[in-house]
């Protein structure tokens, strides 16, 4: 952790608003790919961010630095998704209508055939994903969005190098036979 | 000498996170040219990297994030004003360990006799409170008033002396 990390977090730690407002402006995008990695959905994704940083400011005391400070952040974030899509399994899904709907637009994305084929396959992910244990879901996640290396995904999920490994070599294999249509490598094998 | 790929596929994983060491680095090098078994896992890999990562690169870029701050500094002042319950717990962690240990049995002790006695002082303080009149009879002598109630049961008789008249006078 650099000096000026350190003294952003004491300030924080002392109720400081601002602090908060420059760790925000650090590390929102990341913790927004990682929220949005696990939920797949807009606002969800950003209900995660805002929960992630009001409980940061509530409990950045108990941050003694015995770990790196980004990687209490995205072990938090981590957990506050899986909560979240636990909660969220009982409330069935938007349809594609009430949550973007469908507008002319010139702009070949944004034709509603080729939203509905995104987002059919953004759903195809989105179920894919869900069907890992929530530890494989973590560390694929971390990897393939945050590319954050096996020691860093250690570091988050609070296990070995080895055990992180399993996971991805398992979570991929897992999510390539139920995505195969779409990840094959086209070669003849 | 040739690698077998069953110990190279192993390697597979490492090599694309790029986690290899060099010396596995030249391994899985030297054998990917003589395997489309292995080249194809590789390529599943990187796919399979684009279908998570590519939706959620979009998702940020089209995202603007300084009202999601602003959400947040509410949120940070609505929890600053404690709710009753929250400064009850928060008197509560604030006395001391000992003090609890009187505080909180003379509370329960205080709240168990009100959830006792309020019954009973109740019953005695509203004697019939919804009684009726259902008869009432006048004579000379006596005058006789009947009172019920519905639930429990309960009739009352009452009977009472006539005002005195005034003696005649001849």
């Amino acid at each position: 952790m650099d000096i000026n990390e350190a003294q952003l977090i004491s300030r924080c730690q002392q109720g400081d608003q601002e602090a908060l407002k420059e760790i925000f402006n650090q590390y929102h995008q990341k913790l927004y790919r990682i929220a949005y990695g696990v939920v797949r959905h807009r606002e969800e994704a950003l209900d995660i961010v805002q929960e992630v940083f009001i409980k940061l400011f509530r409990s950045i005391h108990q941050f003694k630095g015995r770990s790196r400070f980004y990687t209490y952040l995205y072990r938090m974030t981590m957990n506050t998704a899986i909560d979240h899509t636990r909660k969220m399994k009982k409330v069935p899904p938007l349809s594609i209508d009430e949550e973007e709907g469908f507008q002319l637009s010139d702009d070949p994305d944004r034709r509603p055939d080729r939203i509905l084929d995104h987002k059919e396959l953004e759903a195809k992910v989105k179920w894919a994903m869900d069907q890992l244990s929530p530890d494989q879901k973590a560390a694929l996640i971390f990897r393939e969005i945050e590319g954050l290396s096996y020691q860093e995904i250690a570091e988050a999920t609070g296990c070995s190098i080895g055990t992180v490994m399993s996971r991805l070599h398992y979570g991929r294999k897992k999510v390539q036979e139920l995505l195969k249509d779409y990840v094959e490598g086209g070669e003849e094998v | 000498m040739k690698s077998r790929c069953s110990s190279i596929s192993e390697l597979l994983d490492k090599y694309f996170d790029q986690e290899v060491t060099p010396e596995e680095r030249s391994l899985v090098e030297d054998h990917l040219p003589s395997c489309p078994a292995c080249r194809s896992a590789l390529l599943s890999m990187e796919n399979l990297r684009n279908l998570i990562k590519s939706p959620v690169e979009e998702a940020v870029e089209r995202e603007n994030f300084p009202w999601v701050w602003e959400k947040i500094e509410r949120g940070i002042q609505q929890e600053e004003k404690p709710g009753l319950w929250e400064s009850l717990w928060s008197w509560l962690d604030m006395i001391s360990l000992r003090q609890k240990k009187i505080l909180i049995p003379a509370v329960a002790a205080v709240v168990i006799l009100i959830l006792i006695t309020a019954p009973l002082l109740y019953e005695k303080i509203s004697s019939y409170p919804d009684l009726s009149v259902v008869e009432y009879v006048e004579s000379d002598t006596y005058n006789v008033m009947i009172y019920e109630r519905e639930a429990p049961r309960v009739t009352v008789i009452w009977l009472f002396e006539g005002p005195e008249e005034e003696p005649l006078t001849s």
